[in-house]
């Protein structure tokens, strides 16, 4: 039977990369020492498969066909297709078909109802993080793409109860397997709107309390907040699919430190 | 109602091209003839009017395009807000 080996968030955002260098030094310190120590971390949980949880930045999908959810399920994901993103060391990141389709099944029994696709690219988005983390070794990444860039999104609530659906399809997968959770992107920023480059502090430390407090009350306040603070805040959907994942108990905060020059309230954390 | 220009949408995505990119840049109107954009809509592309081509794709794809053609942020946001 496969275990859930833990669940983990980081931000992302192109910045991080394009800009690294304008970074000034005591943040770009906490930074690499955050991505580092929740690369750590998930070295520590030993996962053969990190189900990674992120937007389709426009990557894949275009408005022909864009998805609310869809899982890669994959032999082969292709690495980040972003001209500034090929210091990525990997143009291949193999997947977890086997997994993946498992999920994909118990999803489809379960009334949900994602797209899939045999062959995604992982966009900055996922692979920013993958990339900062420095991990010992790279784990199979199934791909789970939640829409929190095109609107209108998966709501909230549903999101939460994908990360259920998710550790439900972990534990009933019937051979040896340490699956992880990787959330990426959030907390507040703001994209191509006139707000672009607000970072919401206060919005981002009460989400980060509320993590550990009821669904209802993290639920309830995200809805009543997140029209109003910046569209890359919704990248927090990803956040609450490994909240759910986790068992909702809570999370350690790496860090948090919001960073005007990446234009990102930068979060990072591990589930309890 | 959400409102999307699916041509000046797909202008923005397809433009994540390297190779398309430079040809945009050095040749701006031959790749815009390809597209069925309404007059306002090329008069806006020409004229960087980012308030008007806001209101008509997503936003991610706004900044994708501006960033591609080499504005920096800082323009990008002046732009945004009627600067």
């Amino acid at each position: 039977m496969a275990d859930f080996a833990g669940a983990f968030a980081a931000s992302h955002g192109p910045l991080l990369v394009r800009e690294w260098d304008a970074v000034p030094q005591n943040e770009k310190l906490r930074l690499e020492k955050a991505f580092k120590e929740l690369g750590r971390r998930v070295t520590a949980a030993r996962p053969d498969v990190l189900i990674a949880i992120s937007p389709d930045h426009w990557a894949n999908f275009f408005l022909d066909n864009y998805p609310a959810v869809c899982i890669g399920v994959g032999a082969i994901n292709e690495g980040p297709p972003e001209p500034w993103m090929k210091g990525f060391p990997q143009h291949e990141i193999p997947g977890h078909a086997e997994f993946a389709f498992h999920f994909l099944n118990e999803s489809l029994k379960d009334g949900f109802e994602p797209s899939l696709s045999h062959r995604l690219k992982l966009d900055h988005g996922t692979c920013i993080p993958l990339w900062r983390m420095e991990l010992a070794k790279m784990p199979a990444i199934v791909p789970m793409l939640v829409n929190s860039i095109e609107p209108p999104m998966p709501s909230l609530a549903r999101c939460l109860e994908w990360g259920k659906l998710l550790r439900k399809a972990i534990e009933s997968f019937p051979s040896d397997l340490r699956v992880g959770v990787l959330a990426t992107g959030g907390l507040s920023h703001s994209i191509g709107e006139k707000t672009m480059g607000a970072i919401h502090e206060d919005f981002d430390r009460e989400t980060i309390r509320l993590f550990s407090s009821s669904e209802k009350s993290l639920i309830d306040y995200l809805n009543g907040e997140l029209p109003s603070r910046g569209n890359g805040s919704e990248e927090v959907r990803n956040w609450l699919v490994a909240h759910g994942a986790a068992g909702g108990r809570g999370f350690e905060l790496v860090d948090y430190l919001p960073v005007p020059t990446v234009i990102v309230g930068c979060g990072f954390a591990s589930w309890r | 109602m959400l409102m999307r220009d699916y041509w000046l949408s797909k202008l923005f995505f397809d433009l994540q091209q390297p190779a398309l990119a430079a040809e945009f840049k050095a040749n701006r109107d031959a790749v815009l003839a390809r597209y069925s954009l309404s007059p306002e809509v090329q008069n806006a592309i020409r004229e960087n009017d980012a308030p008007f081509l806001a209101q008509r794709t997503n936003a991610y794809l706004l900044r994708y395009y501006f960033f591609a053609t080499g504005m920096k942020d800082a323009e990008f946001i002046r732009k945004l807000r009627g600067g």
